[in-house]
């Protein structure tokens, strides 16, 4: 289908400096230039699968989200250019600042719930030599899993009458609590969910970072008299901030992309109180098909994710 | 004297019992999910579906026979494993490229592939969407596949790997007349065998899990993966034994690759940091 594909243009600018700069030195100078005329066709033949999939399936969309953001293109493929309507429109959509509160919202639970999560599981398996592979590998089974099947698994988990957890509840003649069903509860269920479906991944970054740091400097503290609190909160935990750092970051982009355990677990409920911006991306683009305006929601997510960026690098910049 | 030993050895067993109940609590939703899916249709609310009197097949038997399960099996694992081939190929291709070539705007083009790593798959879900559908994908196994080849972290990863290969061991190949394909065949593939066993394993589980673009792409019954069909079949009123029925079915696959490999992927997440 994407093979016998000409080969990829080589984009302007940098390409006619090659032959000016090889030119005509000595003998053996021509030879060079054949071989390096050579090399280019080569490498750009071989990278031009990968090329062309990115110029049509990766740079094409981007732009298009751009392009497509400012207009008002519906599903018969009509459209008109409308400037930034789309743009104020959102302004205006109490659904849209709803969708935002959500989306930070999760955040703000999501992130601190799996960097714990991940940091206290890290530091136990980085303590506990004893079957450490077998716990490392059970911690971080549910990775492998999909967010799907966590959300399938966890709303009967939650459930108010069949569920485990108010079952158990039940035994302490306590509950039932109807997690998904009230809105102040949903939004933690659901972050506990993804949670436990990816903290694996941060454990394994952590560990590798505590593994890291030189067993001298806690050792040291020892003798000093330092407690294992102290030497965690004041030799361990400094030592660990640039790594921590980065999968506060990795898990803060997670988060601003929630949308497939809503859609399982509660369907945006209860009265939208896990509707998240993908969520509306989502129901505008393929419930109301509204792409120029669910276009400008997923430039608004792009937004956010670039600026969470942004402020990693600058920070890690300024650490090292 | 006595005491205090006896409590640093409380101490000294208070992170391993902790760590044991952690477990525990982390492998419960998986435990519920197989006793539920097993046990006999009475045994759908707490006590008795995790204690149920007798174990039974029919849940699997039923939603086997009576729903798209069976052919939603076929499309994952058609999406999954074509995905997995055509990557590594392509990016294993390219990441020779990038690595060992000299050509115009080698490196602008590298960045430039690199920040589409800041760009989520969300923002350009409906471009893509519009895309592949003026282009006749919908509902196609091309559609669903082609526009997830474009994989940065593969591409990256296999660049990594190639750049470290002695230079020394491709002039002399090509001294002896091989071509540039013979060479990518017969050096640099059997050489990297470790990185594309690794990315295989996460193109894999990335695809196999993947649900916002098969959920738009895939809108028949007919062309839904096992993860789409999941959350279409919990959205119907179909009974939890059966829904944990399939959700056993579409995580055996996941589980069958993590627990053969599993030393070798967390040790290399630990290394690389690949995330989907």
């Amino acid at each position: 289908m994407s093979s016998a594909a000409p080969v990829a243009s080589p984009p302007g600018g940098t390409a006619g400096t090659g032959p000016a700069a090889a030119g005509g030195t000595s003998p053996p100078g021509g030879r060079r230039r054949a071989r390096r005329r050579r090399q280019a066709r080569v490498g750009l033949l071989f990278a031009a699968p990968m090329l062309l999939l990115f110029a049509v399936f990766r740079f094409g969309p981007v732009l298009g989200a751009v392009l497509l953001s400012l207009t008002d293109y519906r599903l018969s493929g009509e459209w008109t250019f409308i400037g930034f309507e789309n743009y104020t429109r959102l302004g205006g959509d109490d659904l849209f600042w709803d969708s935002l509160r959500v989306t930070l919202l999760y955040v703000v639970i999501f992130v601190p719930l799996t960097v714990l999560m991940s940091l206290a599981t890290a530091a136990m398996l980085h303590q506990v030599v004893w079957r450490r592979g077998l716990f490392r590998g059970i911690f971080f089974l549910p990775y492998v899993t999909s967010i799907v099947l966590a959300a399938v698994i966890w709303k009967w988990i939650y459930d108010a009458e069949d569920g485990l957890v108010n079952g158990l509840l039940g035994l302490a003649s306590l509950g039932p609590v109807d997690f998904l069903g009230r809105g102040e509860l949903v939004l933690p269920s659901i972050a506990l969910t993804s949670a436990w479906k990816g903290f694996g991944y941060s454990m394994l970054i952590l560990l590798a970072g505590l593994q890291a740091i030189p067993r001298s400097y806690t050792e040291a503290a020892m003798i000093d008299g330092a407690g294992p609190w102290q030497r965690f909160r004041h030799v361990t935990l400094p030592l660990l901030r640039p790594v921590l750092f980065f999968v506060m970051v990795i898990e803060t982009i997670t988060a601003f992309q929630v949308f497939d355990a809503m859609y399982v677990m509660t369907g945006g409920g209860p009265v939208r109180s896990s509707f998240s911006l993908v969520y509306m991306l989502y129901d505008s683009g393929f419930k109301f098909f509204d792409f120029g305006y669910a276009s400008a929601i997923g430039l608004v997510i792009f937004v956010f994710v670039l600026g969470v960026s942004l402020v990693q690098r600058r920070f890690l910049g300024r650490e090292d | 004297m006595a005491a205090s030993r006896a409590a640093s050895r409380t101490g000294r067993l208070t992170l391993p019992v902790l760590l044991v109940l952690t477990a525990i609590v982390t492998i419960t939703p998986f435990a519920a999910m197989v006793l539920v899916a097993f046990a006999p249709e009475s045994g759908q609310t707490f006590p008795d579906a995790l204690i149920p009197d007798r174990i039974t097949f029919a849940n699997f038997e039923h939603v086997l026979s009576s729903s798209d399960v069976p052919r939603w099996t076929l499309n994952s694992l058609i999406f999954s494993f074509v995905s997995v081939v055509l990557i590594l190929l392509f990016a294993s291709m390219a990441g020779y490229a990038f690595a060992k070539k000299r050509f115009p705007g080698r490196d602008a083009l590298f960045w430039a592939l690199l920040a589409t790593l800041m760009v989520p798959f969300q923002a350009t879900l409906i471009p893509s969407y519009i895309l592949v559908s003026r282009l006749g994908g919908v509902d196609t196994y091309w559609g669903m596949i082609v526009p997830t080849l474009a994989n940065v972290q593969a591409i990256f990863l296999m660049r990594q790997f190639i750049v470290q290969l002695p230079d020394e061991l491709f002039e002399a190949a090509e001294m002896d007349g091989a071509s540039e394909w013979r060479i990518f065949t017969t050096i640099v593939l059997p050489l990297v065998r470790p990185a594309l066993a690794t990315l295989g394993v996460f193109v894999f589980l990335w695809h196999w899990n993947d649900f916002l673009w098969p959920l738009v792409i895939g809108q028949s019954g007919e062309m839904q993966t096992l993860t789409v069909g999941l959350a279409t079949l919990q959205s119907e009123n179909v009974p939890i034994n059966q829904i944990m029925a399939g959700a056993t079915i579409t995580v055996v696959p996941s589980l069958l690759v993590f627990g053969l490999l599993q030393r070798y992927l967390t040790d290399s997440i630990a290394m690389t940091g690949l995330k989907g």
